[in-house]
């Protein structure tokens, strides 16, 4: 990890012309640094915004007409002394300005940076670091708000909760043992098994929720597969909105993976438009068809597109016996031609649910597709409540946990000594604990760092 | 007199006498000063050695080749395995001693060696030049300052509740260290000129009752168990006869006549500032603090086979003396008691052990060793524990070799050690089972195996012991492997793997004894203890890999060191309050820092990344 004790200083907006752009600088020289770079002559008064001109270092000459606000830590973001200094949103002011810093003795600040600072002063937990990280890079307002309600401590709360039973139930457990002469009985075995199997069940429900707030944070792909000609394309244009994919009536049109990118319901949602999964008769379509098997297996779900105007063949049936036991939508294009079967009556089509029978290339369908294709994907009914977890460290120490708790669970029952069922309920305080970083190895930390833009 | 010496130990209780025998018998010349040769590993508290996690550092002190196993061991009347129904990591022994004959033995023990000197007298001060101790200084038999100087390069302090002790019994204070002792004012003033951190604590003692006065026969009998299981590895069968205790309540009736007088305890009327253990209540805190109980537990215990005292466990309190005798007559059976000694309650001056490095040597005296209650600890157990390490660590520092610290995964003694130097003492300490976070390694049937091969590099271990170690050792090498090789047929007929039948929970020490297929190896007298390491080693293999697993992700930060000289001021990124523990603690490594109160994570992530820059 970097120095932590210097001055760093960053664009805090993002990259590119805008209206307004922030440089911010953190660090006990802060004041001194902002003292130099400015032509204000008083200094900075705390939490009020000066007007003053950012000066060229080389001749003193202003670059900017600027705002400038001085935050004295620890109550500031980084928990440091910070400048935050509001120019005009030019990449080349900026840069100047930060240039400017760094030649009154800033240094350049790495990725993740100002957050990582926060953090290891205790102005943020470890889910809250990520959060801010979450934050900023939101595409769906529902990935904001989760992130936003991370940043609030929701998370924190719900792992503190359980925290506090486990610590009691250890607690009580502990007594037992070091006090076997007392005559008070803290808590039997047993009580203490159903009390861990409950616990294990509260964690469960914050690994389902955490894995639909994976779901949110993260998105999904769907993959989109049939026969060539199905209308695989159609249905792709149908959710995107746009003419992305290229639609003609000869089968084997679509070679590539057209991918596109949609918020369905707050979950950003890759579409990956297979190629027409067959029998593939040249070798450029062959390579297609390998990567749309690929695609095939990673795809959180599966649209299977099926043309009613055709009688269904072996690769139709192929696909759908491949895809059975993923998460599946099937779609039976072209209700506007007329049927050659339907799967009313077709009864291998029994097991195919959800289906809708449609017509793609009808503006009216995409309402519908969505609608069910979102079930689909959040595996029942959506979420009232925000997820207070989201990402993959999450769910492997919820894992971590609900697997030790369980162990204690059976252990208890089976009337192990309270020491063993002890054991696994350390375990599984240790693994909630790391969430929120109360305590964490730091090659933890450096890989959560790692992942931040410069200037958060 | 010789006044030269290679280590000086002040105080003989259980920690000096640890601490002076372990150096002497790694050939150090050393002084043993004690203001007097009758109360030699006295036991002014409760008559008993052991109990949960004091037993596993009875063992552990045992297995390194100090005194107090065998000590307890020959002079125990009443033996007693506690947690006896649950598993094997929390099984602790506990003792009733002869406190008299206890004394004597280790009295004896320790004259045997020859490099030790015995010093009667009261030591006024620690001589110090350049913050390396020299030597001390006694009193005058006047009891002034400047009387006779011995040297040495080590001292040890075991000085227990002496410095500036106060006993209180109802309004009336009496200097003393314990009952009609009287207390060490200058040597605690010339400890506290050196800048150790001070605090004040507090503990108390029962009554003690005329044994022909209390009508026994109307008390319910504890007896110890059949056959005793000993703390010693030395030791094979224990035949001795064994007393009873009796055990009673407390009834409504105590519980007026305490809250009737609480404003004569001095507990409660301001009287005691130090604080007082939490797990060891007083009376009055028991009836004060804890109205929702109805009664509490009283024990009678022997202080000797030929000693008319008797040790009223749970009765301790600082109440003036009439109304501990009403409180004494309260308890049925005990009608006509006689109080032959009232309780009391002792203030003393501790070193917040912070102070320490875990070898119990002072951070800016170099030579200068502390060990025992005087370190903020309470037990006897605790303090053996300290004055074996500290011992071990005196004779190193005078041969200039490296301190001697066991870990938190390999010892109590290491977790010990750990906690009060990076914890330090709010409330006299007691070693608890769940401070160990390896509880499940650190066993007593296991302290020798973890133990006695760093005690014999270190030159404590003796060659008895040794031969003995290495017999059992090789035993149960031997029966891990039969056990690991064969197979067996159960109950129901089935065969199967001995280590994975020994998961079932009916396959146990029983049927491991039995087995004909196995024929497993035991020391005549140490069945139970051969079997024992056996049945765990397989039957908890899984707990024991998982805790194995946790030992080793530690292990990096636990080997990260922090240069003494580490300036925590100069890094900005701590609050001051952190940087403040830190500066006092000054932790040796990165682990340690991390178990100090207050100190986060994202704090040590900040130090070490400094540390490897």
């Amino acid at each position: 990890m970097f120095a932590t004790d210097d001055t760093i200083v960053a664009i805090a907006t993002p990259p590119g012309p805008g209206g307004v752009g922030i440089v911010r600088v953190s660090g006990a020289g802060a004041v001194g640094i902002a003292g130099r770079i400015l032509s204000t002559s008083s200094r900075l008064a705390p939490r009020r915004a000066t007007l003053t001109d950012a000066l060229d270092p080389a001749d003193r000459r202003p670059v900017d007409r600027v705002l400038a606000t001085y935050f004295p830590g620890p109550r500031s973001y980084t928990g440091e002394d910070v400048v935050e200094i509001s120019g005009h949103g030019s990449p080349v002011i900026l840069r100047q300005i930060v240039a400017a810093a760094t030649a009154a003795g800033a240094r350049l600040a790495e990725p993740g940076e100002f957050t990582l600072r926060a953090f290891l002063r205790g102005r943020l937990d470890l889910v809250q670091a990520e959060a801010v990280h979450d934050l900023v890079t939101a595409v769906t307002p529902r990935q904001a708000r989760m992130a936003f309600d991370q940043l609030e401590g929701t998370a924190t709360a719900a792992i503190g909760v359980l925290d506090r039973v486990l610590f009691d139930l250890v607690a009580r457990l502990e007594a037992s043992l070091d006090f076997p002469d007392e005559g008070y009985h803290f808590i039997d075995a047993r009580a203490a098994g159903v009390e861990a199997a409950r616990l294990a069940e509260r964690v469960r429900g914050l690994i389902v929720s955490a894995q639909r707030g994976r779901l949110i944070r993260d998105g999904c792909q769907v993959a989109v597969a049939g026969r060539p000609n199905a209308g695989k394309s159609s249905l792709f244009n149908a959710l995107c909105g746009a003419q992305r994919a290229i639609v003609a009536d000869a089968p084997g049109t679509t070679r590539d993976l057209v991918t596109e990118t949609v918020d369905l319901g707050g979950i950003p949602v890759t579409l990956v438009d297979t190629a027409g999964i067959r029998t593939a008769t040249e070798e450029v379509e062959a390579e297609g068809v390998r990567r749309a098997r690929a695609a095939l297996g990673v795809a959180a779900a599966v649209i299977v597109v099926l043309d009613r105007s055709r009688p269904l063949d072996a690769d139709d049936w192929a696909l759908l016996e491949e895809t059975t036991a993923r998460p599946r939508l099937v779609v039976v294009n072209k209700r506007d031609l007329r049927a050659a079967w339907s799967p009313a009556v077709e009864p291998r089509m029994a097991a195919c649910r959800p289906l809708l029978e449609t017509c793609l290339i009808d503006e009216s369908a995409a309402a519908g597709i969505r609608g069910a294709l979102q079930q689909v994907i959040e595996g029942g009914a959506p979420l009232r409540d925000t997820p207070a977890l989201s990402n993959v460290r999450h769910i492997d120490l919820l894992g971590r946990a609900e697997a030790a708790l369980q162990r204690a669970s059976e252990a208890a029952g089976a009337g192990a000594s309270e020491e063993l069922v002890l054991a696994d309920l350390e375990e599984a305080r240790r693994a909630l604990e790391e969430i929120s970083g109360k305590r964490t190895p730091d090659a933890v930390l450096e890989h959560i760092f790692e992942q931040f833009c410069i200037g958060k | 007199m010789e006044s030269r010496f290679d280590v000086i130990v002040i105080g003989a209780g259980h920690a000096g006498v640890e601490a002076a025998r372990a150096a002497a018998r790694m050939g150090c010349r050393v002084a043993i000063c004690t203001l007097s040769e009758a109360t030699v590993a006295h036991m002014p508290c409760n008559p008993a050695i052991g109990g949960t996690a004091k037993g596993h550092l009875v063992r552990e002190i045992d297995a390194l080749g100090g005194l107090m196993g065998e000590a307890i061991d020959a002079t125990g009347i009443q033996f007693k395995l506690l947690n006896r129904s649950r598993g094997p990591a929390v099984r602790s022994p506990r003792a009733q001693a002869d406190k008299r004959r206890y004394g004597a033995w280790v009295a004896k023990a320790l004259r045997r060696e020859e490099r030790l000197t015995w010093v009667v007298g009261r030591v006024g001060s620690v001589i110090v030049r350049r913050d390396r101790v020299t030597g001390i200084e006694l009193e005058t038999a006047a009891g002034d300052a400047g009387g006779e100087r011995l040297h040495a390069r080590a001292v040890v302090v075991t000085t227990g509740t002496f410095l500036n002790g106060l006993v209180h019994v109802g309004p009336r204070r009496t200097p003393a260290g314990r009952a009609w002792e009287p207390p060490s004012r200058r040597l605690a003033e010339s400890l506290k000129a050196l800048g150790l951190p001070w605090g004040r604590l507090k503990t108390g003692t029962p009554p003690r009752l005329h044994r022909r006065s209390i009508r026994f026969e109307r008390l319910e009998r504890t007896l110890g168990d059949e056959q005793p299981v000993p703390f010693s590895f030395m030791t094979g069968r224990i035949d001795r006869p064994q007393v009873a205790c009796h055990r009673m309540h407390t009834t409504e009736r105590v519980h007026e006549i305490v809250r009737a007088n609480i404003e004569r305890s001095p507990l409660y009327n301001g009287q005691i500032e130090g604080i007082g253990p939490r797990y060891c209540p007083s009376l009055e805190d028991k009836v004060m603090r804890f109205p929702h109980h109805e009664r509490h537990q009283v024990l009678l215990e022997p202080e000797g086979l030929d000693v008319d005292e008797v040790y009223v466990n749970g009765y301790s309190m600082s109440l003036p003396v009439d109304v501990q005798q009403s409180l004494v007559h309260a308890l049925p059976g005990l009608e006509d008691a006689e109080m032959m000694r009232p309780g009391y309650a002792v203030e003393y001056d501790f070193v917040q052990p912070t102070a320490l490095s875990r070898s119990y040597e002072a951070k800016g005296v170099a030579g200068l060793f502390l060990a025992g209650q005087v370190n903020g600890t309470s037990g006897y157990e605790e303090a053996a524990g300290q004055g074996v390490l500290a011992g071990i660590n005196a004779a190193r520092a005078f041969a200039g070799d490296e301190p001697f610290v066991l870990g938190r995964e390999e010892a109590y003694l290491g977790v010990l050690a750990d906690d009060l130097t990076t914890r330090g003492c709010l409330e006299p300490y007691r070693m608890f089972t769940s401070r160990a976070e390896y509880r499940l390694l650190l066993r007593i049937d296991n302290a020798d195996l973890r133990l006695t091969e760093r005690g014999r590099e270190v030159g404590l271990v003796d060659d008895r012991r040794w031969a003995r170690f290495q017999d059992r050792r090789s035993r149960f090498e031997e029966n891990a492997r039969r056990v690991a090789r064969t197979t067996v047929t159960l109950a129901d007929g089935k065969r199967a793997r001995a280590s994975q039948a020994l998961r079932r929970p009916d396959v146990d020490l029983d049927w491991l004894a039995r087995s004909k297929e196995l024929r497993l190896e035991v020391a005549p007298g140490e069945e139970r203890e051969d079997l024992w390491t056996v049945e765990t080693h397989f039957k908890y293999a899984g707990y024991l890999e998982r805790q194995e697993a946790t030992i080793e992700r530690s292990r990096r930060l636990e080997h990260r060191r922090i240069p003494a000289s580490f300036s925590y001021s100069s890094l900005p990124g701590l609050s001051r309050e952190i940087v403040e523990r830190l500066t006092e603690t000054r932790p040796e490594t990165l682990g340690q820092a991390l178990r100090i109160p207050g100190v986060t994570p994202a704090a040590v992530a900040l130090i070490g990344a400094r540390v490897s820059a």
